[in-house]
């Protein structure tokens, strides 16, 4: 039995995204169904030319920073200083349902292919404008990568220590989260068509995104002008409710106790009955007011132990508990392995890779045919031969005079 | 399901028409449900009798517990009809199923086990309604070896990977090499994981008009984590997981630094960015030292540079700093407080922030929506409800009870 149609099945994307946010919505796009086409410029490359490189080789095709967040797409590769190669770029946007960009606020405009004019050549045309700042207001054309996104909407200064300076999640997560709310938006713009006919203008800011995680500490400075205190790994509902050293060099577990019942399972698990009963811990409240103490006995539980061992004895109690996973681990893992999160793709250059796929199952399913990142220009006779039908003279001229490529 | 037909003054909306049945306590399906409603479509959040757990949670604007002015409640419940049942209850247990079999989506969280107890999973419900999407966020998700594991926000950032990767930039740390794993003092896992799985509530959408049939999303926390940190992960696939020693990156300055007033990070690794950063600086004389003539040459001599760069960002404001390097193009900004980004003219240009007003008079701010799309904006269409405040009209509207029958239902007992 053929499985049923991907929810964008027929829904053709041009690609104008740079280095993680926009290029994570178009991938998530591809994912779902939808033919992506990358419109790479090689004077503007970013990810393809930083590091890591497959076994620390460098090389345009071989960089995992690109290859994780390019994976189903065609790629095209056009000199968008070129006027020529603009027209092509407005071929395949004449051609496309979505177009999805995060160029520094106007650069689009500047090539000619700002919303006004792409309405122009396709009226019903889905246009993704995300920006580290958003498209208005005074710091629309500021520089903003993800360190400048978390010190300014608020994130930094709700992590870390008390007492101590504000501290930037790693991952590079404003990028790749903007870019997951860029999908939404394309997606809730694409129903929004398939029930009117009409397309869109759509924006969305990575510090905004940001900001909107932290509710409390936007609602707390409005009401009293007083900063949220940073609490580094502790909750001000839970005890305990951090990270402790288990045996090994950077091994820690995750461990988070918010009930009286959860307390005992651990207390029993532990092979610590008593603390139960430990006027200092028997209620939330005790267990918060006399975090210390806490911590300073599960960490000397954990100490002399395995992470895999802990997690199996507190999860087997039903205590909230987790590794703290590094990067291998997390594409180790047999778990996320088996629900089809990781996978394993042969890339024509890097070779066989780790890389993520969707982040929902739908009745089990992810993706189909989960197809490696392309290598620069590897699709432009489809694209401009089969798709856009230039002739082969002018595809020639073009090539020579380096439009394309 | 028909699209409503929009009133010519207002925008429409992209999910004018669809019906949501939200079952949860836990942050990522509330978020999760409220950004549905955000873009339109008509969500009804059913609360037992004790109400939602961020009821309790505050911060409350008058300064004591009041389980309709709980921030965080209000943060995670807007754009939602409030009705109460106690699903232990047969005939409002019915109820329920009956709102179910009139939803397009259902939206449920919480740790695996008990949504599988509680009948919640697709195959329970699907009898009732072929068309449903059931969108379930859990810890660890709803299949595979940890799918019983319990869990939480901490434990996902930390599983996800993202714990491990926090402090994320050289030197911003006291002890770069000792500091353990972190997560912020937000639920940030949860909230992010709620905006894929509006995604997929979305996406099971447009699935459906294709093939008339709804289905089950499966989410977990965990995943929701990874998902945003590909190159991150990326160092793993490719070379090696980068090391938890902050000062790891091979070129400088990429680095975020104590200055007159608080913290700044700059970046400054390329050669147009290094010559106006020491152009910023006043052009000191060792700018042009051979021992910092590229990127790499920094990164080796960095503890020099640290000592020669802490010099000029010492005797100067963040603001200044930013402002000087800034002007040349240069990726630099401040650490700000969260007050410094609610008042800065940019927030306020934007006019991201929302403003409301309690019982007792007092306004505050909530963050809006990230998303602005110009055909169908978001609204506020009404706050979030109060404990059962929406039982009768709901059951009228969705279901054709009469008056008496839905009355005598939505009296419920408050806790």
């Amino acid at each position: 039995m053929t499985p049923p149609p991907l929810p964008l099945q027929g829904i053709r994307v041009a690609d104008f995204g740079q280095v993680i946010a926009a290029p994570v919505t178009a991938q998530m796009l591809g994912w779902l169904g939808a033919e992506v086409i990358l419109v790479e410029t090689e004077s503007r490359f970013t990810t393809r030319v930083w590091p890591p490189f497959a076994d620390g080789e460098f090389g345009i095709n071989n960089s995992g920073g690109f290859n994780l967040v390019n994976s189903n797409k065609l790629s095209c590769s056009l000199d968008l200083r070129s006027p020529d190669a603009r027209e092509l770029a407005k071929g395949i946007i004449r051609v496309s349902d979505v177009l999805v960009e995060n160029y520094a606020t106007g650069v689009m405009e500047n090539l000619g292919l700002g919303y006004d004019e792409v309405k122009k050549l396709r009226p019903d045309i889905i246009y993704m404008s995300l920006g580290a700042f958003g498209r208005s207001g005074p710091f629309k054309n500021l520089t903003g990568f993800h360190s400048v996104i978390n010190l300014f909407s608020g994130l930094a200064a709700v992590t870390g220590y008390p007492g101590s300076h504000p501290r930037i999640m790693g991952g590079l997560i404003p990028d790749a989260f903007a870019g997951c709310y860029g999908v939404l938006a394309v997606l809730e713009a694409l129903y929004h068509r398939s029930r009117t006919g009409e397309g869109q203008f759509i924006e969305v800011s990575m510090t905004e995104a940001l900001t909107g995680m932290i509710p409390e500490a936007v609602m707390e400075y409005s009401l009293t002008g007083k900063e949220q205190p940073r609490t580094g790994n502790r909750n001000g509902r839970k005890a305990p409710h951090n990270v402790f050293r288990c045996l090994g060099e950077e091994k820690w577990i995750a461990i988070s106790v918010e009930t009286d019942e959860q307390f005992r399972a651990l207390a029993q698990a532990t092979g610590n009955p008593g603390w139960a009963d430990d006027a200092r811990f028997v209620t939330p409240a005790a267990r918060l007011e006399n975090q210390d103490a806490l911590e300073s006995l599960v960490q000397q539980w954990t100490a002399g132990q395995d992470v895999a061992e802990v997690v199996a004895t507190l999860q087997a109690a039903d205590v909230p508990v987790a590794a703290v996973s590094d990067s291998a681990e997390v594409f180790a893992d047999p778990h996320l392995a088996e629900r089809g999160f990781v996978a394993h793709v042969e890339h024509p250059v890097a070779g066989k890779r780790p890389v993520l796929s969707l982040p929902w199952a739908a009745d089990g399913r992810r993706v189909d045919n989960l197809r490696p990142a392309p290598t620069f220009g590897q699709h432009n006779q489809w694209v401009l031969k089969e798709l856009l039908q230039v002739p082969d003279e002018e595809y020639e001229r073009l090539v020579a005079s380096g439009a394309i490529g | 399901m028909n699209s409503e037909v929009n009133a010519k003054a207002q925008p429409a909306s992209a999910l004018a028409g669809v019906r949501v049945v939200e079952y949860t306590e836990v942050a990522s399906a509330s978020f999760c449900a409220r950004l549905l409603g955000d873009a339109g479509a008509d969500v009804v959040k059913v609360e037992p009798p004790q109400g939602d757990r961020y009821r309790r949670h505050g911060p409350f604007p008058d300064g004591h517990p009041d389980p309709d002015w709980s921030g965080m409640f209000l943060y995670l419940n807007a754009n939602k009809r409030g009705v109460g049942l106690d699903l232990q209850a047969p005939c409002q247990n019915a109820a329920f199923s009956e709102l179910v079999a009139k939803a397009d989506i259902l939206i449920v969280g919480g740790q695996s086990a008990e949504i599988a107890e509680q009948g919640l999973r697709r195959q329970a419900l699907q009898h009732l309604n072929p068309g449903l999407i059931v969108t379930a966020i859990t810890p660890f998700g709803l299949s595979g070896p940890n799918s019983a594991y319990v869990g939480d926000d901490l434990t996902a950032v930390a599983s996800g990977g993202l714990s491990f990767a926090t402090p994320g930039v050289p030197d911003g740390v006291e002890d770069p090499v000792k500091e353990p794993p972190l997560t912020a003092s937000t639920p940030l896992a949860e909230l992010m994981t709620g905006v894929l799985g509006a995604a997929g509530c979305v996406a099971a959408l447009l699935a459906r008009q294709f093939s008339g049939q709804g289905c089950e999303i499966d989410l977990s926390l965990q995943e929701g984590v990874a998902a945003v940190m590909p190159y991150e992960l990326a160092h793993a696939a490719y070379h090696e997981p980068k090391k938890r020693e902050l000062l790891g990156f091979a070129l400088m300055p990429n680095v975020y630094m104590p200055c007159k007033d608080g913290y700044v990070v700059i970046m400054a690794v390329l050669e147009g960015h290094w010559r106006n950063l020491m152009e910023a600086a006043g052009n000191p004389d060792w700018g042009d030292l051979e021992v910092f003539a590229t990127a790499q040459e920094r990164g080796r001599n960095w503890d020099a540079l640290e000592s020669l760069l802490l010099e000029w960002t010492m005797s100067h404001t963040g603001e200044e700093i930013a402002h000087l390097a800034q002007e040349r193009g240069v990726p630099c900004f401040p650490a700000y407080s969260v007050g410094q980004m609610m008042e800065s003219p940019h927030v306020t240009e934007r006019g991201f922030l929302q403003e409301l007003t309690s019982p007792g008079g007092r306004s505050f701010k909530l963050p809006g929506h990230p998303i602005r799309m110009a055909a169908t904006p978001w609204r506020s269409f009404r706050p979030a409800p109060r404990l059962g405040q929406h039982t009768a009209e709901v059951l009228r509207d969705w279901l054709g009870w009469p008056e008496d029958k839905a009355q005598a239902l939505s009296i419920l007992p408050l806790p």
